[in-house]
This record gives C-alpha cells, structure tokens and sequence, in this order.
C-alpha cells in the first residue's frame, strides 16, 4: 500500500451492526456506500465491552489487563475504597497517533476516550466526554481552545443531563451534541494538515440508552405508537448525513473506516447483585437497609464478609482475601476454591421465569494476556449482556425491573461494527468474519505502510 | 518577576549545529514543518509524561463531577 493516502475514522460511540448492517441500511445512504462498496463485519469487542476501556484496546491494539485498566474507575491498591479514575495519563501504552506522530504524520483526534487532559501528538487533539468542564483546557495545542470557540461556537462534551424525563429536551441536546462535534470535526479537516483523522461521536450511545424501548417490541417497557418510535431511527439518519459530509471533505484520497466501540441490545432488567451476594451468604452488612440504599463499605460487616459486587452495564467482583484486603477473611489458599464456587452459582443464576439467563463470570488471568494492577476477581456479564449490574440493595429480589439510577433502556452489547471503504477501490470488499477490537490499530498502520510494533495484539485487517 | 520583564511568549535556545542538521534530515519528508516543530512536539510529550507520572492528573473536584456525569450516564451505580 503507498503511503501516500490519507485516513478517516469515523467513530459511533455504540453503533450496532443490526441496526446500520440491516434493519436501517437502506435509509442510511453514506453508510450503504461505505458498506457495499467496502469491507465490513462484526467488531467483537474487549470483554467488559464497556467505552472505557474498548476506545484505548483498539487504538492500541491492547487487551484492558495490557492497558491496565478494567473500567473508568479503578482499584489504587487493596484497600475497600481507593480508587483510581481511568484518565489519558494512565494511558501509558502506545496509540496509533502516537506511533504515527513518531513517524511525522499529521493526526487530527477528536473525543477519543479517556482523552482528558490532552496529550501532546503531531497535530491537533481535542479531548473527551471525560473532561470536567467548558473552562477545563481540553485542546492540544492549548491556543486550539479559543480557535475552535471562534469558529465552531465551543466544544460540547456530552450531553449534560440524561437522567431527565423531559424527552424532547434531551433529544435537542443530543442533536445538539452531534451536530457540534461534526462541525468541529469537519473544521479541523478543512482547516489543518493531515493524514490521519479520528473522530468519536457519542451521541448514538446516549440515544440507544435514552430511547430503545420505544422502537423494539421485545423490550419488556415496550411503549407502542409512541411519537419517539423513530428516534433512533431518525438519528442515524441524520449522522448518516452528517458521515456524507466528512466524506465529501476527505475526498478520493482518504480511505474510511466507522468503527463502534460495542453495540447495544434491549435491557430486560437489572440482577442485584449485592442482593444476591447476601442471599447467598457472601456479604453481610452492619444494619440491615432501610428500602432501597447504596452499599456503603462502611456498612460491611467485613468479618463476615466474602465477596461483594459493584453496578454497571456490567458487574465487578471483588473478594475479601486475608493479607490482601485489611480485612480480609478468605484465606489465600482457598481464593480459587471460593472464586470457582462464585463462578459456578452466577452462570447458574435463572430470571424471573426459572430460566438460566446465560450469565458469564471471567477470570481476568484468563482473558487477558497479562494482567497489570487490579483488575475485578471476577468480571460479570448478567443473562447475556441484557441484564445489567445493580449494586444497590433493598429491592425485595435479585430481579428488578427498575434502574438504579433511573431510566435506562439499552445495555452494551458484545460486537460493534466495522467498515472500512477506499474510494479507489484497492481495498477487498465483502462481508469480514472474525475482526476484533484490536484489529483495527494495525490496520490503519498497514494503511500507511507502517509494519506495526510486533506488541500490538491484533491482526492486520485486508 | 521574571514573567513580566520578558513579554515574547517564546524564547531561543541553542543547539549544536550538527544536531539541528541532522534534525532537519531526520524530519525532511515528515510532517513536521521545521526542525522547531519536532523539538517543541518531542519536549512536550516528555513534559506531559514527567507531570503527568505518578500522580493523579485531575484534582479530586474534577473528577467528582465526572464521576457524577458518568453515574448519571448509567456507566455505574
Ligand atoms: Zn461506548
């Protein structure tokens, strides 16, 4: 491959290969283009397929025990409640901009996460939706800021209020949202030098958390005629629209990938998992919880106390070790018996209707290649990545319905998608089997005639 | 002060001519525009990764809010 071509990455926070490969394809004209005329295929994603740490696996070509973190927030060291917070300085492992910098081409990143504070690259980077606020300078190089406030009105981060039962409200900001962030993206494009360009777009998972259950009719809180029945829909065409444009700017030249990140899928429910933890006998708190209250650690009988879990879209399990943990009471030598009993009941665990939900408890060691600082002693996917993690206890169950905080109605899915499209038509077309997360770094290396560093972990995509 | 004697944001420094010559065969062809360019890209990324080394990069407000944003997001509970 010359290496005098460009390349574009578009990247859907979310984006899901049922939705843009079939259900919508034929509405979604710049994606089809990009679709038939390329190669495309599932992306399976880092296991938890959770934004943090899936961007950085694949723009690193690392698993998240190589990267060294499991998820935005991280244990510091084995105490019950130090945390660390997965910023873009824990990022120590090599991206593909970095490596391109070294190599004296241009990139333009745009809301890569983790991308707060902004780390220096041979070119122009703005950060996430992890960046504190519109004061916070969340541009490289720093005099970028006020350019970009100049000419695209400001840099929005995310959507500032999801938990809003105002609908209409936050479909706007979600709008909103993307619209800024293509502006910015296409300003960048037309106005600065490059090779390499990677955008990141979060408003389509903001969207599939906000509005799936008005759209799919196997979704339990299926709300039929509702006038947000094509929300989603409606959003994917207007990013269509708005990926015609980037393309337009790109031209001949830039050869295209759309990557997501992981993809989403209808949420049945929610497993409470410290609920369960203490039904079982792993878990005992001080005083019993007055209706539906968040497990302090300080309200941990520790004495008595196994294992016990956080929420999410999926669920952490750490286990009380004696030596390890300050009160720890499981002793070393049995930590794999226990661990293996803890993995035995949750793939065993059944829904509201007696049925095994499909639950899966990883072992980090066997997931990842190495694993460095401390990840989860076991991490959770409840019944199939359709039901998430609830950390808080009082529920009456282990099964709810609702939402421990608040409305919510799609949860991650395994595979997101990728495309990869050259206008010249060099590139192979077809339908792609097995593409992985980490695939996609030296892909776009090879895109350049860069051999990539033989530590990445993913294979070259052709 | 220092700062407001010198108002240029900018200041020279030197270096070894053979280093620069090298320098600019090293970035001729690249996307660096100047020699300038590579050096100021090469001291910053040390700059970043000596500041940033070791100790958390977001003060404990900071990352309060996001973790407020991110919880509200559904990301934990
Ligand atoms: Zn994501």
């Amino acid at each position: 491959m010359p290496s005098d071509r460009k390349v574009l990455v578009i990247g859907l926070d979310c984006a899901t290969p049922q939705l843009v490969f079939d259900r919508w394809k034929e509405k979604l004209p710049n994606l089809k283009k990009l679709i038939d005329g390329g190669s495309y295929g599932l992306l399976e994603s880092t296991i938890p397929p959770i934004t943090v740490p899936a961007w950085m696996s694949m723009m690193t070509s690392k698993d998240p025990g190589t990267l060294g973190f499991y998820g935005f927030r991280n244990r510091k060291n084995y105490s019950y409640d130090e945390m660390f917070f997965a910023t873009s300085t824990v990022v120590k492992e090599k991206t593909v901009w970095d490596i391109l910098s070294e190599q004296g081409k241009k990139s333009i990143v745009v809301g890569v996460p983790p991308a707060y504070p902004p780390k220096p690259l041979n070119g122009n980077l703005l950060s996430c939706f992890l960046t504190p606020g519109p004061e916070s300078d969340y541009t490289y190089p720093k005099e970028l800021k006020s350019e970009i406030v100049t000419n695209c009105g400001g840099y929005i981060f995310d959507v500032m209020n999801f938990r809003t039962d105002d609908k209409e409200k936050l479909l706007r900001d979600i709008d909103e949202l993307a619209e800024n962030r293509f502006g910015v993206t296409k300003y960048l494009m037309q106005n600065k030098e490059w090779d390499f360009c990677m955008f990141v777009e979060m408003g389509v998972d903001r969207i599939h958390h906000g509005y799936w259950k008005y759209f799919d009719k196997e979704h339990v809180l299926y709300e039929p005629n509702s006038k947000y029945e094509n929300a989603i829909q409606d959003f994917y065409i207007k990013i269509d629209q708005m990926i015609g444009e980037l393309l337009s700017v790109a031209g001949d030249d830039t050869i295209v990938l759309v990557v997501s990140d992981h993809g989403a899928k209808r949420m049945d429910g929610g497993l409470c998992f410290n609920e369960w933890l203490m039904q079982e006998g792993y878990l005992t708190l001080k005083q019993k919880p007055e209706g539906r209250t968040q497990v302090k650690h300080d309200n941990i009988d520790w004495s008595k106390t196994k294992a016990w879990g956080s929420g999410g879209y999926y669920g952490r399990l750490f286990m009380n070790v004696k030596g390890r943990e300050p009160n720890g009471i499981i002793p070393k030598e049995d930590y794999e018996k226990v661990r293996s009993e803890l993995v035995e009941k949750l793939e065993a665990l059944t829904d509201m209707q007696g049925k095994v939900m499909g639950t899966r408890a990883y072992r980090p060691e066997e997931i990842y290649s190495t694993v460095n600082n401390i990840a989860p002693d076991l991490i959770v996917l409840f019944g199939d990545l359709y039901w998430r993690s609830v950390g808080t206890v009082g529920f009456g169950s282990i099964h709810t319905l609702e939402n421990d905080t608040g409305p919510d109605d799609a949860n991650h899915a395994q595979h997101g998608i990728f495309i990869m499209y050259d206008p010249r038509g060099q590139q192979k077309k077809g339908k792609l089997e097995g593409t992985n997360i980490m695939d996609v770094g030296p892909t776009i290396l090879n895109l350049f005639g860069i051999e990539p560093p033989r530590d990445m972990r993913g294979k070259i995509v052709k | 002060m220092e700062k407001s004697r010198n108002k240029d944001p900018k200041v020279t420094i030197k270096i070894p001519r053979p280093l620069y010559n090298n320098l600019k065969e090293i970035i001729a062809g690249s996307g660096f525009d100047s020699a300038t360019d590579f050096i100021v890209y090469v001291l910053r990324d040390i700059i970043s990764h000596e500041l940033y080394r070791g100790k958390e990069s977001l003060s404990a407000g900071e990352i309060d809010i996001i973790r407020k944003r991110l919880k509200a997001l559904g990301y934990f509970s």
